[in-house]
């Protein structure tokens, strides 16, 4: 069962900023609806994972990061792309595979990098961010930055996981593990293939960890920030389980029948977006500002989509193996 | 540069020693590598001159090794990872093949991976079927991937010294039975990617690599007695191969048989066969290839030299053929 | 029908779970469709009214067809989904059978095994791989045994059972001589009628007289003379048989075969029944001269009646010869040879004797006639003084 953590801030003295997080959480929201939409049409190819419900832990972790840093992404990694900055054209026109594409459609969904905004990568095989970042922190050791990997509950049963975690601890190494507990490894419930508890694991290897509500922005800023302030002062790595919940299937092709009856709605209730909109009028925001947030980000996506949709497909064209 | 002559081993050690000392960036680390010098004593001495910021041993785990090395590339580090036997790299596999090797596709050629992998191969040392493999096949299918494979100490330090300063991932092969082997070494830039005449020759063009150009050049010496001039080609490189190199060879001599230390199917040499068959079909008279068996490395002696392509077999074969 | 799986191309609609005329709300449940990998609840994508089903529960749709009108907010009607068909699924690709063509003709001998440089190496010598062996790997041919087959060319190798071969192609008048010969010897009923004549006096009014006089006639000579002279007494021999009928001639032109370089040429002696031994032997020696020369004007070369062959310089003891159409008949002449016959008191004498052979076309003489023609042909050579009259 979810712990939270001892020291829990709120929005209060810090609207300007969360008020930015609820745009970017709306952001994340809305454009997952809008791939789920063109998907469904045909747009968007392959598969695609979505990110719907677990908004908050992308946004509040990405909040506390610093231009030195560095973050690898999962195959659900649009969240934390958009959390990052990156250009949501650019994302969505390298999911609808055209020339204008992030990485000019060679990379799709599940291959998204954006270096120049922080993100690494987003790493189609479980696991595959925990050893990029354990390699990005061993540079960024030498800068003072950090390296954040971000993974579901799946991943934790995965080699990279172990050998990682042992490697970073040994070697001391700024990452930050963020285990995005969802519940499901694919179309399975995590207890069903996985011994034990999921920080127990980080535990029994000496190095902090910290279970929090990933339904609260707040509360995942403020686990985050003690994660990577652990990290950046040469303590080695920090382990966070988030626990959450995706609104979708695991991807377009699942319906998410596994799941038992009411579980999703019990979920919904805990919405972060609703949540954060009622912590911040708490705090004195006008319901008129964030209406005024939502309709701006939902004329920003239809156009997005407008000109993505007009975008043109990449040229086959011959590439250089090699960097001369 | 003034030339030295050394075994194959200190000339790997002087290439790492030189490239950590030129450049602030490049990392080499391991298991066994530092305090120890390595289980083939090949880095002694290296920990104590730069200290464990810069050369270091490891955990066991190979798969995070490939994965530091990787994320260590991407973010300015010029990282050499030693993988301590070749057919340990199946640990390291998906790192290395579908993190490192495709970065540069993916990031629309905009972040290279320069990093470095060596790694000990090779069998005749009686290690047995899984410290004795010749894993360079496993990997000639990956795009994006440089194979280097040097036969002498020379070629060893000059190859591993382009590799270190290369920008793209270097899978860097060491034979294990040619440490011991020592040569001239002139201290010039080896380039990757070219192969180089051994020895020069009219009637059989033998290609080999590592071990296997030893191997060829003492078969040579048996066809001068039975009047058959062998010109050895040693590759140097396995990816990308200089097939250019060959043609030119095969045009002379007409015969060309390859010697690769691997199974027969899908070995390298399988390649080099194809592309002289597509390129210079018409200048072939006979053109064959010579590897092992496809069964495991034996561990006892009579069984793994019966495996092995040695000098008496290549030189049997080609009589053979020739005649 | 939406996408409701990364692999379908069509689904079932299950249960629609609103009705015509129904109000819902985005996020609404809309209707129940079973894909490939599962049954999956679509649900609206935006508030509107469900304004008439268009595919029954129980039915399939294809990827991207519509199956339902739907009634926005203001009351735009729209489709359930865009409109656009949606290939979800790759165009089967046609495979093409495999080609008639690539199949050998099994009568046609196969194009031979042989190493790229060994080809090369044998067009280089103008050499053929038809026959050659090789001693490659599974037999096939390479350099060495092209080089090898180069150096030994025209020697019976190992490696060709004929040999190498070399094509001799026929000159003009080789061709025309090949296809008379076989017209003469399918066309005409020939047979053969064969006399030992007696040349010893022939043979000695020839010695001594080199020196007497400017040409000595030849043997050969004397048989013209003395066919002549018979041609006159058997006119049927001096004849030619065209479209059925036998012309007789009324000129007497022996012709002489004489064989050239490449050919064989029957230059003619005109009206060699009138004409002196001397004459004849003047003659017959420029014909052939002029023969080997080819300067032989085309009058002389389609005038003879009659054909005279000898062989007799050779050795040849006798011989068949081929008639020259139209003609009716040839003499073919073997070497005079020193025989022992039985003399009239009863003893052993040798004597000269040489075999003549007649070949006469049946359709225009027969065997009598061929027999008493070269009975009198006989007499004539062997009472020489006949043939200096």
């Amino acid at each position: 069962m979810p712990t939270t953590s001892a020291t829990e801030t709120s929005v209060v003295g810090e609207t300007e900023l969360y008020l930015e997080l609820y745009r970017s959480m709306v952001l994340i929201r809305g454009f997952e609806e809008l791939i789920q939409s063109l998907f469904l049409r045909g747009e968007v190819y392959g598969t695609t994972h979505l990110y719907c419900g677990q908004e908050a832990v992308a946004v509040g972790m990405a909040s506390v990061l610093e231009e030195r840093d560095r973050l690898a992404a999962t195959y659900r990694g649009h969240g934390h792309a958009l959390a990052l900055g990156v250009d949501p054209q650019g994302i969505l026109d390298e999911m609808l595979g055209r020339a204008t594409g992030v990485n000019g459609g060679r990379a799709g969904s599940m291959n998204i990098n954006a270096p120049a905004n922080r993100l690494i990568g987003s790493f189609g095989i479980v696991g595959g961010t925990i050893g990029a970042a354990t390699g990005v922190a061993l540079a960024l050791k030498r800068v003072g930055g950090v390296a954040v990997c971000q993974f579901g509950d799946g991943a934790i049963n995965q080699g990279y996981f172990y050998e990682c975690l042992n490697f970073c601890q040994v070697m001391q190494l700024p990452v930050v593990f963020l285990c995005e507990n969802n519940g499901y490894g694919e179309y399975t419930p995590f207890a069903d293939v996985t011994a034990g508890e999921i920080r127990a694991r980080a535990e029994v290897m000496e190095v902090p960890a910290e279970t929090v509500d990933g339904m609260s922005v707040v509360a995942v800023r403020a686990a985050a920030r003690r994660a990577v302030e652990h990290a950046r002062t040469g303590k080695g790595p920090y382990f966070l389980e988030a626990i959450t919940y995706r609104y979708v299937g695991h991807s377009r092709s699942d319906p998410g029948a596994y799941r038992p009856p009411g579980e999703l709605d019990a979920w919904k209730a805990r919405d972060p977006i609703p949540r954060l909109r009622g912590e911040l009028v708490e705090a004195g925001i006008e319901s008129k500002a964030l209406d005024t947030i939502d309709s701006e980000v939902t004329s920003l996506l239809a156009d997005a989509e407008r000109v993505g949709l007009a975008a043109p497909f990449p040229e086959p064209a011959a590439t250089s193996e090699f960097k001369a | 540069m003034t030339t030295t002559t050394i075994d194959f081993r200190t000339a790997i050690r002087e290439a790492l020693d030189e490239e950590l000392a030129a450049d602030d960036r490049v990392v080499f680390f391991g298991e066994d590598v530092a305090v120890a010098g390595g289980v083939f004593a090949v880095t002694q001495g290296l920990y104590e001159k730069y200290g464990r910021e810069r050369v270091f041993d490891t955990p066991i785990s190979e798969l995070a090794l490939a994965g530091a090395a990787f994320g260590a590339a991407i973010s300015g580090l010029r990282p050499v990872v030693e993988i301590m036997f070749g057919d340990f790299l199946t640990l390291a596999m998906d790192s290395l093949v579908n993190q490192s090797t495709k970065y540069w596709y993916l990031t629309g050629e905009q972040v290279s991976v320069p990093l470095v992998v060596r790694s000990v191969v090779g069998a005749g040392g009686r290690f047995g079927a899984i410290h004795s493999q010749m894993p360079a096949s496993w990997f000639m299918g990956v795009p994006g991937l440089k194979i280097v494979s040097p036969a002498t100490p020379n070629d060893a330090k000059g190859l591993l010294r382009s590799a270190i300063q290369d920008e793209n991932p270097v899978l860097f092969f060491e034979h294990k039975r040619l440490y011991g082997v020592s040569g001239d070494v002139e201290n010039e830039p080896v380039p990757i990617g070219v192969a180089r005449v051994a020895r020069a020759g009219a009637d059989v063009t033998i290609v080999s690599a590592m071990n296997g150009v030893h191997q060829a050049l003492e078969a040579a010496e048996t066809l001068t007695g039975d009047g058959i001039e062998a010109e050895v080609i040693d590759l140097r490189t396995l990816r990308p191969l200089d097939i250019p190199t060959v043609l030119t060879s095969v045009a002379k001599t007409n015969n060309l048989v390859i010697v690769e230390e691997g199974p027969l199917t899908g070995g390298w040499a399988g390649e080099v066969l194809a592309r002289v068959t597509e390129e210079g079909l018409g200048d072939l008279d006979d053109a064959w290839r010579i590897a092992t068996p496809d069964s495991p490395v034996p561990y006892s002696p009579p069984l793994e030299d019966a495996h092995l392509p040695g000098a008496d077999r290549i030189a049997t074969e080609v009589v053979h053929r020739l005649r | 029908m939406p996408k409701l799986s990364d692999s379908m191309s069509e689904a079932v609609i299950v249960a629609w779970l609103k009705r015509p005329g129904d109000k819902f709300a985005r996020g609404e449940p809309l209707v129940e469709v079973e894909t490939d990998k599962a049954t999956v609840v679509y649900e609206a994508e935006s508030d509107g009214v469900l304004a008439e089903i268009l595919v029954a529960e129980g039915n399939a749709a294809a990827l991207g067809a519509p199956i339902a009108r739907l009634g926005g907010e203001g009351g735009d009607d729209a489709e359930l989904v865009d409109p656009t068909p949606v290939t979800a699924v790759a165009p089967a690709v046609e495979t093409e059978g495999p080609a008639a063509s690539a199949r050998l003709d099994p009568g046609r001998s196969p194009r031979p095994r042989a190493t790229p440089v060994a080809r090369r190496t044998a067009a280089q010598f103008d050499l053929s791989l038809q026959g050659l062996v090789g001693t490659g790997p599974g037999g096939r041919i390479r350099k060495l045994d092209v080089l090898r087959a180069e150096a030994t060319n025209g020697a019976p190798a190992a490696s060709a059972p004929k040999g190498p071969t070399t094509i001799v192609p026929l000159s003009t008048t080789g061709a025309t001589i090949a296809r008379r010969m076989v017209q003469s010897r399918s066309q005409i009923p020939s047979f053969d009628v064969s006399v030992e004549v007696d040349m010893t006096a022939v043979l000695e009014l020839r010695i001594g007289v080199d020196e007497l006089v400017e040409i000595v006639p030849s043997v050969n000579d004397f048989v013209v003379k003395a066919v002549a002279l018979t041609l006159r007494e058997f006119p049927s021999f001096n004849s030619s048989f065209v479209d059925g009928q036998v012309e007789r001639h009324g000129r007497v032109n022996v012709g002489i075969a004489v064989a050239t370089e490449d050919s064989l040429l029957v230059p003619a002696v005109i009206d060699a029944d009138r004409k002196m031994l001397a004459v004849i032997a003047a003659e017959t020696r420029s014909l052939v001269a002029r023969a080997q020369d080819r300067a032989l004007s085309p009058d002389e070369l389609t005038t003879a009646t009659f054909t005279v062959s000898n062989l007799g310089m050779f050795g040849v003891r006798s011989f068949n010869a081929v008639i020259n159409p139209p003609q009716v008949a040839i003499l073919a002449v073997g070497s005079a040879r020193r025989s022992p016959i039985e003399s009239d008191s009863g003893g052993v004498v040798f004597r000269d004797i040489a075999t003549l052979t007649l070949t006469s076309d049946h359709r225009a003489v027969y065997g009598a006639d061929a027999a008493r023609f070269l009975g009198h042909l006989r007499s004539l050579l062997e009472h020489p003084l006949t043939l200096s009259l």
